[in-house]
């Protein structure tokens, strides 16, 4: 293995982690707080996509605009769905299971409508397009303008997201719904309300991780379904529930996709083809080993008292 | 537009009896038993892998001649050595066939075993559904890249099913549907016999409270593992006459979707009433095969949009309908009665009866 490979491995890592860690951080909060495994995540990844695509296709290639536009989009339609698929059957007492197929049901349902529509109008592996610009090239690192846009813009939201949890009402208000919803409705908290900002939260943040995936790679209908397990094994390492540990997951997820397949190419042979299978045993195996995660360390954002 | 009415009617019963049983095994998994099974497509793959594996190896062996290597540059020789057998040796192609049944129900028993090994160890109920959800698609992320199994991403050709060497296409095609639907009907009847046995009810227990039916004296992880076991088994029966009507083995096709479609029948019918799942069977496969038809139409109609897609958007709709609105399903699950619980029912019934000729009396 050549430095230049490893090199850019780890800059990949970076880059990916630093998406995984903005979507992941969203999938933990809807778990936190509303408590559904929300699969239809993805479809919130894709939209926001698509919304910067159509945007920088056909109205600006300003990425700022293009990204700016995705978060209202996304936002909307986690709260159409939050209003007219979750809330009723939450509503009904529904088991987690019934959520969980609710969940893959409304996921099917925005993804196929955006494959009608990128078929009809020839939107398959099409890209953001800004001009590549190399920043930084000093020995065997290569920066360019696409890996500071989104490296940095991912990790800016996630900090905003932790001090908007710890530092503000809607935090707290957040926090206490996490913890314990019923004890959270008794002492005031408008539960409606936060359930609702909730989702915009988390459908915009979701979003924004699409328009930036969408630079870094291709748009394509099922990119947020492709993406969506490893942004599971992220969460999951995080044990659910802690953001610091979602957010080292997300790192350690990248990683391994990137820096460990190569690592398990050079020296066993091992093909590129395998490459997805490495979010899934992350998966399975912190279930099985320690399914609490990294959710003891870092006491913050979402840390329950009994997590 | 239907070109052929009998040829379409045989396909579709031999579609609908694989989808039955595939349904009926989730319905004994979750209906019966409260097992969130979002890794079916896995255990339906274990049919088509081990079809793989014994049309390429143990067929030849069967037809006493030496097994070719299926993959790479010695393809096609392959596939011409099995195209042989199945069409000249009927009795080694069923043979064989059979076999692979057998052999698929043993390996996707001990698959369904592992796979509910972790259930006991895990925190919180839906991580079951996660665990083997992801298992599922690393199962097929393997088998898609490692070759000796169905020749990686390439997918083997040549898993014809078994009555091949019939003289016309339409009755190899009948013949097939029959099999297929006794294989169907069997299920049903094994499945309708687990329901309503004590083992079912305690299956049900399972459902409704785990820690109740555990607290009075049920072994539970023995249950969940044992109705897994069953479950998988019958789930990669069925995958073998899946992978064989289509012919084709690619790892492709074991995906969520299918995973999902499956859902759908037993929800559709009803959940935990064995019937319920033959109904939802029986208007998805009809369904799905509509829906391929009104896109070809679509299509030749000059419809700018692809209507192939609309299909997951009606199914999903379907689901969250009756998640909604009808959770119990098209059949809802019947009451199981028992000869203590008619009797009960009976010493109720006289009960009332004889209060109320109190209370009329008193009046």
């Amino acid at each position: 293995m050549t430095l230049t490979q490893l090199v850019d491995s780890l800059v990949t890592t970076a880059q990916v982690g630093s998406l995984y860690a903005l979507m992941a951080v969203g999938l933990t909060l809807t778990m936190a707080v509303v408590k559904l495994p929300n699969f239809a995540h993805a479809e919130l990844i894709t939209f926001g996509a698509y919304t910067a695509l159509v945007v920088s296709l056909f109205v600006t290639t300003n990425p700022l605009f293009a990204i700016g536009l995705a978060f209202p989009a996304s936002a909307l339609l986690a709260w159409a769905i939050h209003r007219l698929v979750y809330r009723p059957l939450v509503r009904q007492k529904s088991t987690t299971y019934v959520l969980i197929l609710s969940s893959f049901a409304v996921g099917l349902i925005v993804r196929y409508t955006l494959f009608l529509l990128a078929d009809r109008y020839d939107l398959f592996d099409k890209r953001i397009q800004i001009p590549l610009q190399v920043l930084v090239a000093i020995g065997p690192l290569r920066l360019t303008n696409i890996f500071v846009w989104v490296t940095l813009s991912s990790i800016i939201l996630v900090i905003l997201l932790t001090l908007l949890l710890n530092f503000t009402s809607l935090g707290r208000q957040m926090r206490a719904l996490a913890d314990n919803d019923t004890l959270a409705r008794v002492l005031g908290v408008p539960v409606d309300r936060v359930t609702d900002l909730t989702w915009v939260l988390v459908g915009g943040m979701a979003g924004v991780a699409g328009a930036l995936w969408g630079l870094y790679t291709f748009v394509d209908p099922l990119v947020g379904w492709l993406i969506l397990l490893p942004v599971f094994a992220a969460a999951v390492l995080g044990g659910m529930r802690s953001f610091a540990g979602t957010i080292l997951g997300a790192y350690i997820v990248a990683f391994g996709e990137n820096t460990v397949m190569l690592l398990l190419n050079q020296t066993f042979g091992l093909d590129f083809s395998f490459k997805p299978a490495i979010p899934f045993v992350i998966i399975i195996l912190v279930l099985l080993i320690r399914p609490q995660g990294f959710g003891g360390i870092g006491r913050s954002a979402t840390e329950g008292g009994n997590a | 537009m239907i070109l052929d009415p009998i040829g379409t009617l045989i396909s579709l019963l031999t579609s609908f009896g694989v989808a039955a049983m595939i349904a009926l095994s989730l319905n004994l998994e979750y209906g019966l038993g409260g097992i969130p099974n979002f890794g079916k497509a896995l255990f339906v793959s274990i049919g088509a892998y081990t079809a793989g594996v014994t049309y390429t190896r143990l067929l030849p062996l069967l037809a006493g001649q030496a097994a070719p290597y299926p993959c790479g540059a010695g393809m096609s020789q392959a596939l011409q050595v099995r195209t042989e057998i199945m069409r000249t040796l009927p009795a080694v192609g069923l043979t064989n066939f059979l076999m692979t049944l057998v052999i698929a129900a043993f390996i996707g028993g001990i698959v369904g075993y592992l796979a509910s090994y972790p259930a006991l160890r895990l925190k919180d109920e839906w991580f079951l559904g996660l665990v083997l959800l992801a298992s599922s698609e690393v199962v097929r992320i393997v088998v898609r890249g490692a070759e000796p199994v169905i020749c990686a991403h390439n997918g083997l050709s040549g898993l014809s099913q078994p009555f091949v060497f019939l003289p016309t296409a339409q009755l190899r095609a009948a013949a097939f549907a029959g099999m297929t639907l006794l294989a169907a009907a069997l299920c049903y009847w094994f499945a309708q016999r687990v329901a309503r046995s004590p083992y079912g009810r305690m299956l049900k227990a399972m459902r409704e409270n785990s820690d109740v039916a555990s607290g009075l004296g049920k072994p539970m992880a023995r249950t969940r593992a044992s109705v897994m076991v069953i479950g998988s088994a019958m789930a990669a029966v069925a995958g073998v006459f899946f992978v064989t009507n289509i012919g084709f083995a690619s790892a492709n096709d074991y995906v969520v979707g299918l995973t999902l479609d499956i859902w759908v029948m037993i929800v559709l019918g009803g959940l935990g009433n064995m019937r319920g799942a033959l109904l939802g069977a029986a208007i998805i496969t009809l369904l799905d095969r509509a829906t391929a038809i009104a896109a070809i139409q679509a299509n030749m109609l000059g419809s700018q949009f692809d209507f192939n897609y609309a299909r997951y958007i009606l199914f999903a709709l379907i689901l969250l309908v009756m998640l909604r609105y009808r959770r119990q399903g098209l059949l809802p699950e019947q009451l199981d009665t028992t000869g203590a619980g008619k009797f009960l029912t009976k010493l109720r019934r006289q009960d009332v009866a004889s209060q109320k000729a109190t209370v009329n009396r008193h009046a």
